[in-house]
């Protein structure tokens, strides 16, 4: 699953240590997600959505092979 | 305005002191135990040699509320590497259990813990590398 968190937190100008302390997990979450190496669970996606106004579906997008 | 303390910070933060003092309390409780042993008789021997057990389940505790504290990438970290270290140890086991049928001598049940603890270091390395 490729996601858009990257972009959105460059626009707010945050750091990935801001945006973790921001939703209460590890930096290395942050990390492994923009990385796509790591798919989160719902409540997560929808918390990170949340917190940059955006519908879940305009954060993360299925792979096509998913 | 300051974001919220982090959680996941908090409980590695707990995790490491309450891990950190528990283990030490438990190498104390050994070294003490072992000078007493010999001291005792009848069933206050086996209190005192079953003694380290009392921080040992305090290590276990700090390990269990890490796992329900933490962040879920970290928990699925630790509990992957849960796994193969526990499946591991198991297929290790076996194999040994099935050597001693042709002679090989009994070892102490502290290799069991000893290579299940090894395999844990080992898995959590190529488990944290695949999310890197």
């Amino acid at each position: 699953m490729k996601n858009r968190l990257k972009v959105l937190r460059a626009e707010l100008d945050w750091s990935q240590a801001e945006l973790a302390d921001r939703i209460g997990v590890a930096r290395q979450t942050i990390i492994a997600l923009e990385a796509g190496k790591y798919a989160p669970s719902l409540p997560l996606a929808f918390k990170l959505s949340k917190i940059f106004n955006k519908q879940v579906e305009e954060v993360f997008i299925p792979d096509p092979t998913d | 305005m300051n974001p919220p303390s982090n959680p996941t910070t908090s409980a590695s933060r707990r995790y490491l002191w309450q891990f950190g003092l528990s283990m030490v309390a438990y190498m104390i409780v050994v070294f003490l135990s072992r000078l007493l042993w010999h001291t005792a008789d009848g069933p206050w021997q086996t209190v005192i040699a079953l003694a380290p057990m009392v921080p040992a389940i305090f290590v276990f505790v700090s390990i269990v509320r890490y796992l329900l504290d933490t962040d879920e990438l970290r928990r699925r970290i630790a509990v992957d590497s849960l796994a193969l270290a526990g499946g591991a140890t198991a297929l290790i086991a076996v194999t040994y259990g099935l050597l001693e049928g042709g002679g090989l001598p009994r070892p102490s049940a502290w290799w069991t813990f000893a290579v299940f603890m090894g395999s844990w270091i080992v898995s959590g390395c190529f488990v944290r590398r695949r999310y890197q």
